[in-house]
């Protein structure tokens, strides 16, 4: 997190995730051109570019399934959550890589004087009526349009500009880039080549990517589903000890939003399950230097009263937490963010 | 994820992921049979 404006907040974590991103997709690409040259030497510069092409286009598509797959993986099993914390650095990186598929795409057409065929092609009006036969071209342009606009937002400037409910529902966008990129090679490609690896590539990323939706999003529903009351309208959350020590138990207000009942020690309160970074799931983060801790990001609140530590400025709201006969309840009424809330029980 | 982004993802994705499987399935099955003849001239072949 930061007080102020800074184009990236670098630190250790994100240059080791940086640098081991970087030397996988130049390993990928060096690898896939070097293994080309020797079992298949390019005959002319088309060929050669378009061995390029291949190996920049599968990397991007591969780098986008590993995107979409992080979220529910990091669901799912918690030592997925470094793969999360610096996903929009891999994002933009999966843009640069798509941009050069793109640009060595037009190359091809370049080097052959034959620039006005792509024109031809991404401008003939009757081919988008077709199935077999539709400009796959224009389709990953536009999942290259949809990339960039995810890269250009990607700065916490607009996080907070958009608002973290608008900038995701933006960014919700990828899954429409990657049914784009599935087609552009299924429509594309795969109409001409008979490699059976490319059909196995795009259904094994496609089964990836939505066998992890389906379990992750299984699992999420159960947390949905509102927890008993009290005769009061408090939620019931179970005696003190079966909040663990310096973590959570989430519960879940009846058609309202996720709340996060921490412990730290005899200490306990309640805070709103929606990090203000960028909405993270807060109830499964843990207590770390005393402060709540998102685990998506690592923002920070004090569980006394949803506040961030100074410098910073972020709240959450609160909810008023009582301890009768031997049981946490909640009111699932949220308080203004930033309102004291916690309690000591004996 | 608020609850109501949780919602609208859940009733979208599975159309989006469905209209995705048909569209590959599609493309896999209605692709022209490859060509038994000479290999098509460069500017025919799309990169």
């Amino acid at each position: 997190m930061s007080a102020g404006f800074r184009a990236v907040q670098w630190n250790q974590a994100k240059f080791v995730y940086d640098a081991i991103l970087l030397a996988a997709v130049a390993l990928y690409i060096g690898t896939y051109i070097v293994l080309g040259y020797w079992l298949d030497p390019p005959k002319d510069e088309p060929a050669a570019i378009d061995m390029r092409i291949r190996a920049f286009g599968t990397c991007a598509f591969f780098m986008l399934t590993i995107i979409l797959s992080i979220g529910p993986l990091a669901r799912l099993d918690r030592r997925f959550l470094p793969l999360l914390y610096n996903r929009r650095h891999f994002g933009v990186l999966t843009f640069f890589v798509a941009l050069l598929h793109a640009s060595f795409m037009v190359e091809w057409f370049a080097v052959q004087n034959a620039l006005p065929s792509l024109y031809d092609e991404l401008t003939k009006v009757s081919d988008y009526g077709k199935f077999i036969g539709f400009p796959f071209k224009a389709l990953g342009l536009l999942a290259l349009l949809i990339l960039l606009l995810m890269a250009a937002t990607s700065h916490d400037f607009w996080l907070a500009f958009l608002t973290p409910p608008v900038w995701k529902s933006l960014h919700m966008g990828l899954y429409v880039a990657y049914g784009l990129v599935v087609m552009h090679v299924a429509l594309g490609v795969m109409q001409y080549d008979r490699s059976p690896l490319i059909p196995a590539m795009l259904a094994g990323g496609f089964l990836v990517v939505t066998v992890l939706h389906l379990v992750a999003g299984w699992r999420e529903r159960a947390g949905d589903i509102s927890d008993k009351l009290s005769d009061d309208g408090w939620l019931l959350v179970g005696p003190p000890l079966s909040i663990p020590d310096q973590g959570a138990r989430i519960v879940a207000a009846p058609g309202g939003e996720r709340i996060a009942v921490f412990r730290d020690g005899a200490r306990i309160g309640a805070l709103s399950n929606l990090c203000a970074h960028q909405n993270g799931p807060v109830g499964e983060g843990r207590i770390i230097d005393g402060c709540v801790t998102c685990p998506w990001h690592g923002y920070q609140y004090r569980l006394e009263d949803g506040c961030a530590p100074a410098p910073f400025t972020e709240k959450l709201a609160t909810y008023r937490v009582r301890v009768a006969h031997g049981m946490v309840e909640v009111d699932p009424r949220p308080l203004a963010p930033g309102t004291p809330a916690a309690i000591t029980y004996q | 994820m608020r609850r109501a982004h949780r919602s609208v993802h859940r009733a979208l994705w599975p159309v989006l992921a469905l209209a995705i499987a048909m569209g590959f399935v599609m493309a896999l099955t209605l692709r022209p049979p490859p060509d038994a003849g000479a290999p098509p001239a460069a500017e025919d072949v799309n990169p």
